[in-house]
């Protein structure tokens, strides 16, 4: 029954079957509400799945100069990653794993999120093609450029968990924990537990706004997408991708983009009613609003930043925000 | 038991003897011996593994039967507890894998007696190092190992920097051995004794502004030879001309040596790791190391160059672990430094195999090496992925606990300084990933120059040694939950047991030491995590069955290659089109050439100094500061050791009690 | 698994990926191409898309008369597009020389080269022409496809 359940679990609910789902939602309405914002049609809402079923279909060529092995395996192993990395988020309070027992924490996400990138540049890199070189460095840049934010970020929020869950494992038990955590589950049961998203806390607002910045670039959204600026470097990493490998790198792309909605909720946006499908519902409507403001609104307002500007930026103000955001947390305030 | 210890030292040193002896008659008996001295260490240490991890004993041997008497030590011991063995399991093994690899990869060189004996000193010098019990042996130990180092390094000194490379390391080696020497003597002066358990009993109630020189003394020696910040030009000069298999030795081993003497000086001799102050001094290293190292590297066209400024970075973040004073920091710290050990000799060894089969190390004029080896790049992958923390790997294991350490030493000690320290920990990360991303690109990916295209496949008695180094870094990264209860923990509860060392050498009872616990504020669980992926992979895969691939009927009317073959470009007035004519375009061969905007694909690397344009364009000032800053001058080195040595005394005697 | 064939066939024609070939424009069909993107005509309503690289395409879109410096260049974009795709030719120039005939640099017409799909005619050809054109080689792309056969 309990491995019944777990591969419910795993293959349907919160695991694969859904996380497809919710990806080409947030996908569709992201493509459409900038179409809208831009006063067009937009395309319809189930574009992305038609995108990846057209890749799907096309012929897949793998250059001379590309080494096959590594060429082909890199899409398949990031879309493997970041598909069990969306497993490991909390949706409405149940995820794959749950209790102590959980696979992985925070930081573990992050080096997972890591790895994803790392299958895109080594597949960029194995395929030989100078567009690709350029692109692979610049999607390296990037990472440097939003891992500092992300991080801070996440010691900032792991800061405030950990020491609200003290006080309450203080009043209730009366015994002291660590007084950090990078644990999503603890994060979410503190939220939980308080009633109170972390974002309504004053000194987590810079650090909630800092990751809102860090989404797009994580997740390569057009103003950020420096990597595959199909018009300057001709998509960049994915320059000689076609077919199958382009399918699963896109569809990679699609799901990194709710495992960073996911993510952004997880940890200041956590709410739980009682009621399995309302939670389920509420971590939709979240989600798709943290891909609208995070990722939409960029998209349709800014122009592709160069890539020097996007380290700029974030190293300096976004990070700035990240930083206040921790010492805040880290002077109880 | 007792004599084990001992008899594997020497193993190693008899082993360097016969093998002068042997070698030069016959160079397969040479290796022979070397082989059978070099096992016999390795598995003198395993034997003591159950007894000293799992038992919590601590095995103490007497030179000459001169066992303490009265609560003095007046002779020699090697004390063998849970720490020591450790880092003679390191040690053994790095020796190991390095002369088996060696023996394939020297077969080309002259004079390999001199090397093997060289070799077997080192060897059997830091493996003397780890398992003494006496300061001043540490002090004669220092020695052997500087000088057969340095030999070593110089050994092809056929190439361009090799003496320069063994002098620096000479000249700034000596300043940090006569460090420890000083460190030794006033101690000596002070508490009458050099045994170690004697002085860690004495110590901590005869501090006073002596001993605490003492300690500043000693710290800078093993700074020295861990190659801590200022020192680290002179490990990059001097890998950057090692043999690949000594890279391994001074990366894997020496810097080890660096490691335990900082572990055994602040837990053991002076016991001062809970204070502030020394905690501050000894992470300060750590993050200073870690950090300007793995920049540093960004600049390098030097494939071993830049392993070396990256080896050093990881050093960085064991000292850094060790500083955070914890039962989690020094296991995390512990499991690091073996993790270093394994990943870098690996990547180490690589470097070997590309300079060996290629002949360069030219970052900027390699590339497209991983059709040539495609092992090899298999092994370089798995190498660059355990040292920038890609899970499953142990590099990720480790770090994951560094982090872990430094951020719940924060919250216990409310000290800002720890979250400083676990950000630049995870910053060096993701540096130390973008830099192997340049080695992948540069070295084995992008495009290959037609220099390269006969390079051939490094041979089987190279790869093997890698595949064991490979195969333990996966190992070591899925179940380190069982390493850490087994090895990490009986090493960290033996480091902090002070009290059991003491009384195990001074009143030769058996007092056991307690492997230590603590408790995780995450959680990695690597086995489910690849069951997943591995079902995901299949999912992923299974999709993909159901569509299989199609192709154009071949007699399609219209396709590309049938049109534009049967066409003579010409012009409007019958005349050929232009010169270029002759260069028509062979459709089917211009499918597979990788995209040029259109234009004939030509050779065109995107690698080496030219990647992460938009970082270091950023950082321009930053590293124009430390490009200045390494001028390559031994003068400016020595004196950056004096300046170091000066301020790290300053510092002690204005904040260490 | 015909559905999943079907269901990929279907999409062939309701996701189409635009590259751009200019073979010596003059820029204004070039312009009119962009102008089919904007939000007047929006070409993303059928799913159009430009992309950067002819290995993702699935419409190479070819303005210009076929210049003797474009020539090969476009003859190998052309063979880097993987099956299925369709070949739309934008304004006069490349279906006919247009003024340009007869040039000694001019080696058009585009049907020399490939087998053109789709003729979008004019000098500009308008957007809404585009549009029509694309429109007519989603129609072509789900056939081709159609006929492609397993391996």
């Amino acid at each position: 029954m309990t491995v019944i359940l777990m591969l419910v679990k795993i293959f349907l609910f919160p695991g694969l079957l859904f996380t497809l789902l919710v990806s080409l939602w947030l996908a569709g309405i992201d493509r459409r509400l900038v179409a809208r914002m831009q006063r067009r049609v937009g395309p319809p809402l189930l574009q992305p799945w038609y995108d990846y079923l057209k890749c799907c279909g096309k012929e897949t060529i793998i250059p001379r100069k590309a080494n096959k092995r590594v060429f082909l395996a890199a899409p398949l192993l990031g879309l493997a990653s970041v598909l069990v990395t969306a497993m490991l988020l909390p949706v409405g309070g149940i995820s794959v794993f749950s209790g102590l027992t959980g696979a992985a924490d925070l930081v573990v996400i992050l080096y997972l999120l890591t790895f994803a990138s790392v299958t895109l540049i080594v597949g960029a890199a194995a395929s030989g093609s100078p567009f690709a070189g350029v692109g692979l460095s610049r999607e390296m840049v990037a990472m440097i450029s939003y891992e500092l934010p992300f991080v801070l970020v996440i010691l900032a929020v792991g800061r405030a968990a950990g020491q609200g869950l003290n006080e309450i494992s203080q009043i209730l038990l009366g015994a002291e924990g660590m007084g950090v955590t990078f644990s999503l589950a603890d994060i979410a049961a503190y939220q939980q537990l308080t009633g109170l998203p972390l974002i309504a806390r004053l000194s987590l607002i810079p650090a909630a706004i800092a990751m809102l910045f860090v989404i797009p670039c994580e997740v390569g959204q057009q103003p950020l997408d420096i990597d595959e600026a199909e018009t300057e470097i001709c998509e960049g990493v994915l320059a000689e991708y076609s077919g199958r490998p382009l399918a699963r790198f896109k569809l990679m792309h699609l799901i990194k983009m709710y495992v960073m909605s996911g993510l952004f909720v997880a940890m200041f946006l956590h709410i739980e009613t009682g009621i399995l499908v309302l939670n389920v519902l509420i971590y939709l409507v979240l989600c798709t609003l943290v891909t609208f403001v995070s990722m939409t609104v960029p998209h349709a307002i800014m122009a592709r930043l160069k890539v020097e500007q996007v380290f700029k930026f974030y190293w300096t103000f976004v990070t700035a925000l990240a930083l206040i955001s921790l010492i805040l947390v880290w002077c109880g305030v | 038991m007792e004599n084990l210890p001992i008899l594997s030292i020497m193993a190693l040193f008899m082993g360097a003897f016969l093998n002068s002896l042997v070698g030069r008659r016959s160079r397969a008996a040479g290796n022979a011996v070397v082989l059978i001295a070099m096992g016999a260490a390795f598995c003198m240490m395993a034997a003591l593994v159950p007894a000293v991890f799992f038992g919590g004993q601590t095995i103490c041997y007497w030179l000459g039967g001169w066992a303490p008497d009265g609560g003095w030590a007046y002779g020699i011991g090697l004390e063998v507890d849970a720490l020591s063995l450790f880092f003679g399991l390191i040690v053994t093994i790095a020796v190991l894998v390095s002369g088996i690899y060696s023996f394939t990869y020297m077969k080309e060189d002259d004079s390999q007696v001199n090397f093997y004996t060289l070799f077997l000193m080192l060897s059997g010098s830091v493996l003397g190092l780890v398992l003494s019990g006496d300061l001043f042996n540490v002090f004669v130990m220092v020695e052997i190992m500087t000088f057969s180092a340095v030999a070593l390094t110089a050994f092809r000194n056929e190439y361009e920097g090799a003496l320069e490379g063994a002098f620096k390391y000479l000249v700034v080696g000596s300043i940090g051995s006569t460090c420890i020497l000083v460190g030794t003597i006033l101690v000596y002066a002070n508490l009458h004794t050099l045994n170690m358990a004697q002085i860690a009993a004495l110590a901590p109630a005869n501090m006073n502004m002596t001993m605490v020189a003492a300690f500043a003394f000693l710290f800078v020696g093993f700074a020295t030879k861990a190659f801590l910040f200022p020192f680290q030009p002179l490990a990059a000069d001097a890998h950057a001309v090692a043999p690949a298999s000594i890279s391994l030795m001074i990366s894997g081993v020496l810097t080890k040596c660096g490691v335990y003497g900082i572990i055994r000086l602040c837990y053991g001799l002076f016991q001062n790791m809970d204070e502030r102050s020394v905690g501050y001094l000894v992470t300060g290293f750590g993050m200073v190391t870690m950090f300007i190292c793995v920049t540093m590297a960004f600049n390098q066209h030097n494939f071993k160059r830049l392993l070396a400024f990256h080896s050093i970075s990881q050093v960085g973040y064991v000292i850094t672990a060790i500083g955070a004073g914890t039962a989690m920091g020094l296991s995390a710290g512990l499991f690091h430094a073996v993790n270093h050990t394994l990943f870098k000799g690996l990547l180490f060894l690589v470097a070997g195999a590309v300079q060996h089969q290629s002949g360069s190390l030219d970052l900027d004029d390699l590339g497209g090496l991983s059709k040539n080896m495609p092992r090899t790049t298999v092994l370089f992958l798995i190498g660059a992925a355990s040292i920038s923390g890609l899970p499953p790997f142990n590099g990720f294991a480790s770090k994951w606990m560094i982090y872990q350490a430094l951020f719940e030493k924060a919250a216990q000690s409310g000290d800002f300084f720890y979250v400083l320290a676990c950000l630049t920990a995870l910053i060096t990360s993701v540096l130390t990933l973008a830099s192997f991303i340049k080695v992948a690109q540069s070295v084995f990916f992008g495009q290959r120059r037609a220099k390269y295209a006969q390079v051939k496949e490094s041979p089987l008695g190279m790869r093997l040694p890698m595949w064991v180094l490979a195969a333990l870094c996966a190992l070591l990264g899925i179940f380190y939950r069982a390493f850490a209860a087994g090895f990490l923990n009986p090493a960290a509860g033996a480091a902090l047991g002070v009290d059991a060392y003491i009384a195990n050498a001074l009143t030769g009872e058996s007092v056991l030491t307690e492997p230590v616990s603590y408790w995780a504020i995450g959680s990695w669980n690597p086995l489910v995590w690849l069951i997943l992926l591995v079902l995901a992979t299949c999912a992923v895969a299974l999709v993909s069955v159901t569509n299989k691939p199609r192709v154009r009927e071949a007699c399609a009317e219209g396709s590309v290659s049938q049109s534009a073959e049967s066409v003579v470009p010409v012009t409007m007035d019958g005349v050929p089109a232009g010169g270029s004519a002759s260069e028509s375009v062979p459709p089917e061969e211009a499918k597979y050439e990788p995209f040029f905007s259109g234009e004939e694909s030509e050779y065109s690397q995107v690698g080496g100094s030219d990647l992460f344009w938009g970082f270091k364009e950023n950082c321009r000032k930053y590293f124009a500061f430390w490009h200045k800053w390494h001028s390559g001058v031994v003068n400016d080195y020595a004196l950056y050791a004096v300046v170091c040595l000066a301020a790290v005394l300053l510092y002690c005697a204005a904040f260490v009690k | 698994m015909s559905f999943v064939q079907n269901m990929i066939d279907d999409a062939m024609s309701k996701s189409l990926w635009l590259f751009h070939v200019n073979a010596g424009s003059c820029n204004g069909c070039d312009i009119e191409i962009v102008a089919t993107l904007t939000p007047r005509f929006d070409a993303e309503r059928l799913g159009c898309k430009l992309c950067g690289s002819p290995r993702q395409a699935d419409i190479i879109l070819v303005s210009g008369p076929i210049t003797l410096q474009s020539r090969d260049r476009l003859i190998r974009t052309l063979a880097q597009v993987p099956e299925p795709y369709c070949v739309v030719s934008v304004g006069s120039c490349p279906c006919s020389g247009n003024v340009f005939k007869g040039s000694y640099a001019v080696c058009g017409p585009l049907d020399k080269y490939c087998h053109v799909d789709v003729s979008v005619a004019g000098c500009a050809a308008k957007p809404e022409a585009i549009v029509a054109g694309i429109a007519q080689a989603a129609a072509i792309l789900k056939e081709k496809r159609k006929k492609m056969v397993r391996r």
